[in-house]
């Protein structure tokens, strides 16, 4: 019966994730797909309308510089992805990059791919790459936000949506994409079905931005070691390959906090891989030391 | 404190409704521009918006408030009828299969149309062309010199005639008079093309349609066009910091990509092309 219960908690949850993802996906489709047909005089009122660029969080975060500096916005950035941009930093100072785990379609959309990948290779997949080269493409994304904000700032232009598979996913019908936004797009699809979350390991600069906020996030994850059974069962649930077994708090900057390891959704044992406060954390450090007398 | 799946969901969510509808009650959530171009900062125009900030999301409507002109002018200089369509939407009115090959009838031309209207400087690209209905309206409201606006006719794009610089059969007339014609849109290279060479020797019109205009640095300008024209690799240096492109890279790609503003390049290589003698 707790297993049932058990397996019930853990579809919830994953529902939850699930049911909030597909709704921002739908909601930035219904808003791209308004505004179009406004500019073709198509305009149902209850429906949002607006540009992908003013819905996306990371113009707000190329455009620091140039409000901060010159008052202004970078081009096709509008005030509305400043908001965003601080609501995503927010979360992120709290939870970890729940923006890119939770909200982004992108990754969303990643995620859908990788189900046909998990079908065609099984256990295998999410593995192929070897982690010693693995390792080092993931600062990668990096490189690609300091390119992409370093551009942004010389240029005043958002440089990066020629290239941005994103864009292009939501404008593919547009006639907007350039052929490198095709290409990546394409290539994202292709590596989804090996990889979890290609462009997000590898390339996304707003996750790159977002995952430095995994070394001093208030919440973490936490693995309880004294109730561990060592399973493995967290890091086999890990979209983003992070070695949480061996970990006491997950500091990687990877993490997206999509919940998937704890014990409400992988983890087996209650109350062993949990998201907790550096508050807890340190009580519950104190705690352990004292028992084992040290 | 431990939080749970259910709670993050609550928090992410309340987050982005806290978020937002607080900076909606504030006035700072905008998901479009506020269609009011910057203003110019020094000089004689100071204080004027600026043409060059004019952007594709403006409708018809918004043109006539920002420049203080009645958007009938640019909607029948560009042929729309709705005041409320936007103006990026002119890019497929005039598609690029209709047009000759290195012109454009978009936004740009809008911003260079605004220009000679309110006498506001602006440097026009050179392959932003007009339609012919643009011309009567320029002649009749527009303070540009009229030696200028028969350079902008010998240009402008007529429907039905596909090869447009085949329509232009007075090259040598726009580009002697124009520069001099052009104070209020100084410096305004657009009006310079001087196609000498197409057209004396007449060739084919798809022929003059695919050829660079020489001497005219545009949008699809390649490095080796200009040193076909005549600028070895040093004075292209000169222009552009020290550094150069591959021959068969678009010069204003090339600088887009080195975060280069190409108006300011173009500007540049324009008046070594012009020491040049081209």
């Amino acid at each position: 019966m707790a297993v049932v219960n058990k397996k019930l908690q853990a579809k919830n949850v994953r529902n939850l994730r699930h049911i909030i993802q597909a709704a921002f996906f739908v909601l930035v489709a219904v808003t791209v797909t308004m505004e179009k047909l406004g500019e073709a005089g198509i305009k149902i009122p209850i429906l949002p309308s607006g540009s992908l660029h003013a819905i996306c969080p990371f113009g707000g975060v190329v455009s620091f510089w140039n409000l901060l500096n010159l008052g202004t916005l970078v081009k096709k950035v509008h005030e509305s992805s400043v908001v965003l941009g601080v609501i995503g930093l927010f979360l992120a100072i709290l939870f970890g990059p729940v923006i890119c785990g939770w909200i982004c379609p992108f990754g969303s959309f990643q995620e859908f791919i990788a189900k046909i990948g998990k079908k065609l290779f099984g256990k295998k997949y999410n593995n192929f790459i070897p982690k010693k080269i693995d390792r080092v493409l993931r600062y990668l994304r990096y490189l690609v936000f300091a390119w992409v904000s370093y551009m942004t700032v010389v240029s005043g232009k958002l440089i990066f949506e020629a290239y941005d598979p994103y864009f292009a996913l939501f404008k593919f019908w547009t006639g907007e994409v350039a052929l490198t936004g095709f290409i990546a797009l394409g290539a994202v699809v292709v590596l989804s079905l090996f990889v979890e979350r290609p462009f997000c390991k590898y390339a996304c600069p707003y996750g790159a931005f977002l995952g430095i906020t995994n070394l001093f996030r208030v919440f973490g994850i936490r693995r309880n070691a004294p109730t561990c059974i060592s399973c493995n069962a967290c890091n086999k649930a890990c979209l983003m390959n992070i070695d949480v077994a061996s970990a006491k708090v997950v500091r990687d900057h990877q993490c997206i906090s999509c919940l998937e390891c704890t014990s409400e959704v992988a983890c087996p044992v209650p109350a062993t891989v949990e998201v907790m406060s550096f508050a807890g954390q340190a009580k519950d450090s104190y705690a352990e030391k004292k028992a084992s007398g040290k | 404190m431990k939080i749970n799946a259910k709670s993050m969901a609550l928090a992410i969510v309340a987050t982005f409704v806290v978020g937002i509808g607080v900076s909606q009650i504030v006035g700072y959530w905008k998901m479009e521009g506020s269609k009011t171009p910057v203003a110019i900062k020094e000089g004689e125009f100071a204080g004027l918006p600026n043409p060059a900030d004019i952007r594709g999301s403006y409708t018809w409507e918004d043109l006539g408030k920002a420049f203080k002109f009645d958007p009938a002018w640019a909607m029948t200089a560009f042929g729309v009828t709705d005041p409320a369509s936007k103006l990026n939407t002119l890019e497929t009115v005039y598609s690029k299969t209709l047009l000759p090959l290195g012109t454009e009838i978009g936004t740009g031309s809008v911003r260079y149309f605004v220009s000679l209207i309110t006498g506001i400087p602006l440097e026009a690209e050179a392959d932003n062309i007009f339609p012919i209905t643009a011309i009567p309206v320029l002649r009749e409201h527009s303070k540009a010199d009229p030696a200028l606006i028969d350079a902008l006719e010998a240009k402008a794009f007529r429907p039905g005639q596909a090869a447009a610089p085949a329509a232009a059969p007075a090259p040598e007339a726009a580009g002697s008079s124009a520069p001099a014609a052009t104070p209020k849109a100084e410096p305004a290279p657009v009006v310079a093309p001087a196609p000498t060479a197409p057209a004396a020797s007449a060739p084919a019109a798809a022929d003059v349609a695919h050829a660079p205009m020489v001497g005219a640095v545009t949008g699809k300008t390649s490095f080796k066009d200009l040193k076909d024209w005549g600028l070895d690799e040093a004075k292209i240096k000169s222009a552009t910091d020290g550094k150069i492109g591959k021959d068969g890279d678009i010069v204003k790609d090339w600088a887009s990509a080195r975060g280069l503003t190409f108006s300011e390049l173009k500007t540049k290589l324009q008046d070594l092309l012009a020491a040049a003698g081209k």
